[in-house]
């Protein structure tokens, strides 16, 4: 179980240099939501792990409240032209 | 019982580890990347979750973990939705085109 | 030591992303990686063992991430004349200058480390509280039985800093009742997929929020957490039918109703002690008084921050350019 907990860990470092390097912003909000999932499971196995199950709440709250920024952000670049410059709607 | 639950929490670690290749594989573009890893990634989650349940038995833990398993497997491949529908409204689709949003507009 | 080491990863991750955002030149990549920076944060928080700020701070981050995006976006759709004035080059502070004062604070940091006290003096305040929380206010969770039983006051200045942010950018904020019928449209309208997916998440969100409010004093979350779920359920009802067809006006009142409540009941039940004169310290009395506040606090949120998004993120229309101008040379 630790090494699960270890190897989630070790996870988050491929995808925040996802974050970090990603050509296009598309890849860097791929990256942000690879990275809550992963902080989702890190939840439930540090709550598995400590026999705390009362922190599952957290998880619960994190799932339902994590992905509307990354939609936001994902709206704001939708329907732009990107070569253009971000004024400019197509 | 724990043994069977090691044996399925582990290949859900290997589809995750897998979905790290599917990310960095060199010469595909955006949306190969974003098929490859959303998809594993929610597989990877499911298999996670039933091999946890598997450890833990009938319980409290059990009962709510499966709770936040059935909220990922609709949230996460929506948000992954969103984020290509994003991306190909926006004329994103050639490979190795290395366009990042041009924000010399920007640049303050 | 495991958790140790989880731990000290996460906050090299913590410095490396704050490094990023200080020093990267473009905005939407700071507000991605902002987002990445809370979801850290709010973990670190829970290994420290604070879950309610954990919460918290996943929370507000939905919000913040929102905020921020939309000021971006108002700011780039001023047109060109707007958008050239802004680009002032930013003066750069060389590196000898800052050098001595990054050398001072690092040594005052340093000395401190270094001389800090090893123990706390023992007062027996942390014993009594410990011990007499239970009989006082009631219920399992020591947070909850701080901010709502010793700490009352500190509840009701935040819940009128609340206020006072909601009327602030009520007067503030460019809004025209002429421009308002159809206010601004997201893009996720004709998509079945987000209609079906809103329709499981949404009632989950409003279980899991009434679930949080009414169990706020005895697990984690309260009535803040509980409101902001509550909020949320209209921003994913804004993804795919809008909410320009609710009454907004109902609920700015709403919202003052409910904190004069939340400044009566604490006059009742704790300040002037009438109710303790007449049915002494029970348990039901305190259970009642606990779920009551957090229900009260978890609707002023909820109406304040929908008040918020509905102002700032629906209607808001920029001026014309005229007015643009005018405001710029009166301020």
């Amino acid at each position: 179980m630790y090494v699960i907990f270890a190897i989630m860990l070790g996870l988050l470092v491929p995808y925040c240099i996802r974050v970090a390097v990603g050509p296009s912003v598309w890849d860097r909000l791929l990256g942000v939501n690879l990275i809550s999932s992963k902080i989702i499971i890190i939840i439930i196995l540090y709550s598995s792990l400590n026999d705390l199950p009362f922190l599952l709440d957290f998880a619960i709250f994190y799932a339902l409240s994590g992905f509307i920024g990354t939609i936001f952000i994902a709206l704001f670049f939708s329907d732009r032209d990107t070569k253009k410059g971000l004024g400019d709607r197509k | 019982m724990s043994i069977l639950a090691y044996i399925v929490m582990g290949i859900g670690v290997a589809f995750m580890l897998l979905g790290v290749i599917g990310i960095f594989k060199p010469g595909k573009d955006f949306y190969y990347r974003i098929l490859v890893a959303c998809k594993i990634d929610t597989v990877g989650l499911l298999t996670l979750g039933i091999g946890l349940a598997i450890y833990h038995g009938i319980s409290f833990f059990t009962g709510k973990m499966f709770l936040i398993v059935i909220m990922i497997l609709v949230l996460n491949p929506f948000v992954a939705h969103i984020v290509a529908r994003s991306a190909s409204r926006s004329g994103y689709d050639s490979i190795g085109d290395s366009t990042d949003v041009d924000e010399s507009a920007g640049e303050k | 030591m495991g958790g140790f080491l989880a731990e000290l990863l996460l906050l090299v991750f913590l410095v490396l992303c704050a490094l990023y955002i200080v020093f990267s030149r473009k905005i939407y990549r700071v507000i991605i990686f902002f987002a990445v920076f809370s979801l850290i944060t709010s973990v670190i928080y829970l290994f420290l063992g604070a879950p309610d700020v954990a919460m918290a701070e996943a929370g507000i981050s939905a919000f913040t991430t929102i905020f921020f995006i939309v000021c971006l976006e108002k700011y780039y759709s001023r047109g060109k004349d707007g958008r050239n004035e802004a680009t002032a080059p930013v003066p750069k502070v060389p590196l000898r200058v800052l050098l001595p004062a990054i050398l001072f604070v690092s040594g005052l940091f340093a000395l401190f480390i270094l001389y800090a006290p090893t123990g706390y003096p023992y007062t027996g305040l942390r014993d009594q509280y410990l011990r007499m929380f239970m009989r006082d206010v009631g219920g399992e969770n020591a947070v909850t039985a701080i901010y709502l039983g010793y700490r009352v006051y500190d509840t009701l200045f935040e819940a009128l800093l609340l206020v006072t942010a909601v009327v602030a950018v009520l007067h503030l904020s460019w809004y025209s009742e002429a421009a308002v019928p159809d206010g601004r449209h997201s893009e996720l309208e004709d998509s079945r997929m987000a209609k079906f997916t809103m329709r499981i998440v949404c009632p989950m969100i409003l279980l899991f929020g009434m679930y949080l409010v009414l169990n706020g004093h005895i697990s984690a979350g309260g009535g803040f957490l509980g409101g902001l779920a509550f909020a949320l359920i209209l921003i994913c009802r804004f993804f795919v039918v809008g909410i320009f067809d609710l009454p907004i006006k109902k609920a700015l009142k709403l919202e003052e109703i409910v904190f004069v409540f939340i400044v009566i009941l604490p006059i009742f039940a704790i300040f002037t002690g009438v109710v303790y004169h007449f049915w002494g310290n029970s348990v039901l009395f305190q259970t009642i008084y606990l779920i009551a506040m957090n229900a009260l606090v978890g609707l002023k949120v909820a109406f304040g921050f929908f008040v918020l998004f509905y102002r700032y993120v629906a209607v808001e229309r920029l001026p014309e350019e005229d007015d643009t101008e005018d405001v710029k040379e009166a301020g």
